[in-house]
């Protein structure tokens, strides 16, 4: 990072711009970027995964808006701006309001705190990990207000599924986590990226002394984002939508973008925690100069949509879970095999320290 | 805990049509459930009595849109018992082909809806590419998707055609339906879902006059094709499973599907083999029924469908009357319901193969 | 099928083709043809309306081991026995008729209406129903 600041410093001087702008600005870029950059992944996300469902059902998907259908997402969000925002009668206005603002801000934080390349975090803390997951349970409170705000019964109890829902699923999120942390003996996110980095490439990443991990972190990381089979709480069949039955317009928008979001900065924790994030498959990397930081997020954004792609995938393959059994599954299986797993990954790092 | 009162429907994605139900739920636990029907309500009965019977006939598809020959072939039934017409062998073998072709996509929307009410959408699809085929063979030969109005007194509208099309239904039926199984059948999820939920016992069933493959999946072995002069010659097994639950209603409709093309396959060699169309037909304008009460039954894909006619040698019936399956499944949903949980809620009364307009009438 | 201990208990029964005609106590008889002779699934009841007789009712009732049906009738003036008790699927056909042709079910606790709205007047199936344009407009009162 600090280097970037150079740069940009530099950059500026020789145009006799004064460095306190320099200062001032070199926050405020990376939030537009980050801002811009996330709507438009997401726009992309969003195509990404109805052209895949389309194949998976044997139908084309998309294709009418822009050339094979890419700006489809584009014009839907312009119509969701368009739309009229309508608040039931008998809801909590400032509360119905409050909580489609509220659950964008943890997506944005959490996509601020990944290491994109080794270089370039937007918010590079000792302890990024941690933050990570803190911030990343927010969004169940903006739910749970939306639910409660929108004086729907659906809605009431869309929202009362997921607030169970995550807190059932947080607990092995924190024990794989807490795995891989003593397996890369560091909390940020960059240093535990550059923990994996070996010449053999893929061999050195965590996914394989920490499988066990990888596939919990996996199954909870889908719980937490409500998508199939565990999207109980917007369960279409039973909800109607779930906690945004209600919401309509650019309020809808925001829940939706901020899944979107939430979807695309999970799977990017994913390829960080077990992937080794940015590093090249290949254990060297293929370019050199500059284009070595493209090249590392090339490799982090081709593994973290290799992971939605499964997650896709799964959806297109899976019926919901019962309600009793997906909580059932976390506390009975889940929760155990990751502490099981953790004390693993301590034995391990024992053995190979004394190796050392 | 305070009880909620939860008001599914009638505009909800899985009652299927305009089913409302009122839930009282404590928690997510129903506590008791009262269905309330007559959104779709036509006035089929009142209709009949100031209609002539041959302006009834178009109408009689429109009961139940996903199975209309079975009612077609019904109304066709009960005024040729009135009037004691024959039909010849090749109408019968085209009228059951045509049938068991409607069961199979009648339980194949079924299968696709059934999985969408458990959140998993891709079976849809793939149920609606088979059941695509056969709507388009229908087309062809009757000129209609669903609403066929192919089946006339003494007879059908038009010979047969075209007999490798519903060849190569029964083909693709044969290589995707274990495509089906594969994906569905054994998969942790739906068993979860499925199996042990919804327990309709054969005692419950029988008193709460549910037929056809809701009491065939609890291992009750009533078949109304098995009397029925139509299928006469026809060699079929029902199918009967043990299971009494959700698991097994899913699973004998899609043996059932298997059962039935056998069935229809039967009626093509008879077809392919058979010349001319000779059809007893009547002039359709002057039929007056003897006075008289005549009652036909059918095995629709949904239980038990019968006809009542009571006629005054007149121009109309003086009173029609129709049993629909369907309408007794919603009354057993007061019961079966009571207890579950509603996401099983949900599950169980997709189990039951529920179609409105049969309901509603 | 043995009916002659049948007909000793229900003396006031007739037999007209394959029906069989009773007068009264139509919950009770329904009762003894299901519980002695296994009759086990009431298809279905059927109304019909006879003008000044009254309202048949048409009881169909199948025997699931022997396949054998069986009809019992009856002619009720607005005033009918419930069934409902015996056979849970009479329930559904309880309201159906209270709906249709008025006949009113004495121990049926869920007799409503079914298909028409609760403030709906007459009984759409009744031969002296007369539609009037006015009432076709009900929605718009309310």
């Amino acid at each position: 990072m600090n280097y970037l600041y150079f740069l940009y410093i530099e950059f500026l001087a020789k145009y006799n711009i004064p460095q306190l702008f320099g200062d001032i600005t070199f926050f405020v870029i990376p939030c537009v970027i980050i801002f811009v950059a996330l709507l438009l992944v997401i726009l992309a996300l969003v195509l990404f995964e109805r052209k895949l469902l389309g194949w998976f059902t044997q139908r084309k998907g998309p294709n009418r808006v822009g050339f094979w259908g890419l700006l489809q997402t584009v014009a839907d969000a312009f119509k969701l701006l368009c739309k009229e925002n309508v608040t039931p009668t008998g809801a909590d206005r400032f509360l119905f309001n409050l909580a489609p603002i509220l659950i964008f801000i943890p997506v944005m934080i959490c996509l601020g705190l990944i290491p994109f390349s080794s270089e370039f975090t937007f918010m590079n803390f000792q302890t990024n990990l941690l933050i990570y997951i803190v911030i990343a349970t927010m969004p169940v409170l903006s739910i749970l207000l939306a639910g409660w705000a929108s004086n729907n019964k659906y809605s009431l109890i869309g929202a009362m599924r997921n607030v169970a829902q995550i807190l059932a699923y947080e607990l092995p999120i924190a024990f794989t986590v807490l795995s891989v942390i003593v397996l890369a003996s560091s909390m940020n996110l960059t240093q535990i990226t550059l923990a994996q980095s070996s010449k053999l490439g893929v061999l050195g990443w965590f996914c394989i002394p920490c499988f066990i991990g990888l596939v919990i972190m996996f199954i909870s990381t889908i719980a937490e984002l409500n998508r199939c089979p565990f999207d109980l709480p917007e369960a279409e069949s039973e909800l109607i939508c779930g906690y945004n039955t209600e919401y309509s317009g650019m309020r809808f928008a925001l829940f939706y973008l901020s899944e979107y979001g939430m979807l695309f900065a999970n799977s990017l924790l994913i390829s960080v925690l077990f992937f080794g994030g940015f590093l090249s498959p290949f254990g060297k990397y293929l370019t050199s100069g500059v284009l070595i930081y493209f090249e590392q997020a090339f490799w982090l954004f081709l593994k973290s949509f290799l992971i939605i792609f499964i997650m896709i995938w799964i959806r297109a393959t899976l019926p919901r879970m019962a309600s009793f059994d997906l909580l059932k599954f976390s506390w009975v299986v889940l929760l155990p095999v990751s502490i099981l797993n953790l004390f693993l990954m301590v034995i391990l790092k024992y053995i190979g320290g004394l190796h050392v | 805990m305070t009880k909620l009162k939860l008001n599914l429907g009638p505009q909800h994605p899985s009652t299927h049509g305009v089913l409302r139900l009122i839930l009282e739920l404590e928690g997510e636990k129903i506590l008791s459930c009262e269905p309330d029907v007559g959104y779709l309500h036509r006035g089929m009965e009142k209709m009949a009595e100031r209609l002539s019977y041959v302006q009834y006939l178009p109408l009689v598809d429109r009961i139940d849109y996903l199975a209309g020959f079975f009612y077609s072939e019904l109304m066709c039934r009960t005024v040729e018992k009135a009037l004691n017409l024959e039909i010849s062998d090749k109408v019968r073998a085209i009228r059951v082909m045509m049938l068991e072709l409607n069961r199979i996509a009648s339980h194949l929307l079924w299968i696709g809806a059934f999985l969408m009410d458990l959140g998993a959408t891709s079976p849809f699809f793939y149920a609606f590419r088979e059941r695509e085929m056969i709507l388009k063979y229908f087309e062809k030969v009757t000129g209609q998707r669903m609403m066929n109005n192919y089946f006339v007194f003494g007879g059908v509208r038009r010979d047969i055609f075209d007999l490798e099309d519903v060849e190569n239904i029964l083909a693709t039926l044969e290589k995707k339906v274990p495509d089906y199984e594969k994906l569905i059948t054994e998969n942790p999820i739906f068993l979860q879902r499925t199996r042990g939920k919804g327990i309709l016992l054969k005692e419950v069933a029988l008193n709460s006059s549910i037929t056809g493959v809701n009491l065939r999946a609890s291992g009750f072995d009533l078949d109304f094709r098995k009397r029925d002069k139509l299928y006469c010659g026809f060699y079929f097994e029902p199918v009967v499973l043990e299971g009494t639950d959700a698991w097994s209603r899913y699973k004998a409709r899609v043996l059932e599907i298997i059962e039935s093309s056998n069935i229809v396959r039967q009626a093509l060699e008879y077809l392919k083999k058979e010349g001319e169309l000779n059809q007893s037909l009547i002039n359709p304008l002057n039929i007056k029924l003897p006075e008289g009460e005549y009652y036909s039954e059918i095995e629709a894909p949904r239980g038990l469908a019968s006809l009542y006619i009571k006629s005054t040698n007149e121009k109309t019936p003086y009173r029609l009357k129709w049993r629909t399956p369907s309408f007794y499944a919603v009354n057993l949903l007061r019961k079966i319901l009571v207890g579950e949980y509603l996401n099983d809620a949900i599950a169980i009364a997709g189990s039951l193969d529920i179609i409105l307009p049969e309901v509603d009438k | 099928m043995n009916w002659e201990n049948f007909k000793n208990i229900f003396s006031d029964v007739e037999t007209k083709g394959d029906k069989l005609i009773v007068k009264t106590n139509i919950a009770k008889t329904i009762d003894f043809i299901k519980n002695n002779y296994h009759f086990d699934v009431l298809k279905n009841i059927t109304a019909v309306d006879l003008k000044e007789q009254g309202v048949e009712l048409i009881y169909h009732l199948f025997n699931v081991e022997d396949e054998e049906e069986l009809l019992v009738s009856i002619l009720v003036n607005d005033v009918a026995e419930s069934v409902s008790k015996i056979f849970d699927s009479a329930v559904a056909d309880e309201k159906e008729i209270y709906d249709l042709f008025g006949v009113k079910f004495i121990g049926n606790d869920e007799l409503k209406r079914l298909y028409m709205p609760e403030t709906w007047e007459g009984h759409p199936l009744k031969k002296d129903y007369v539609e009037n344009d006015e009432r076709l407009n009900w929605n718009d009162k309310a």
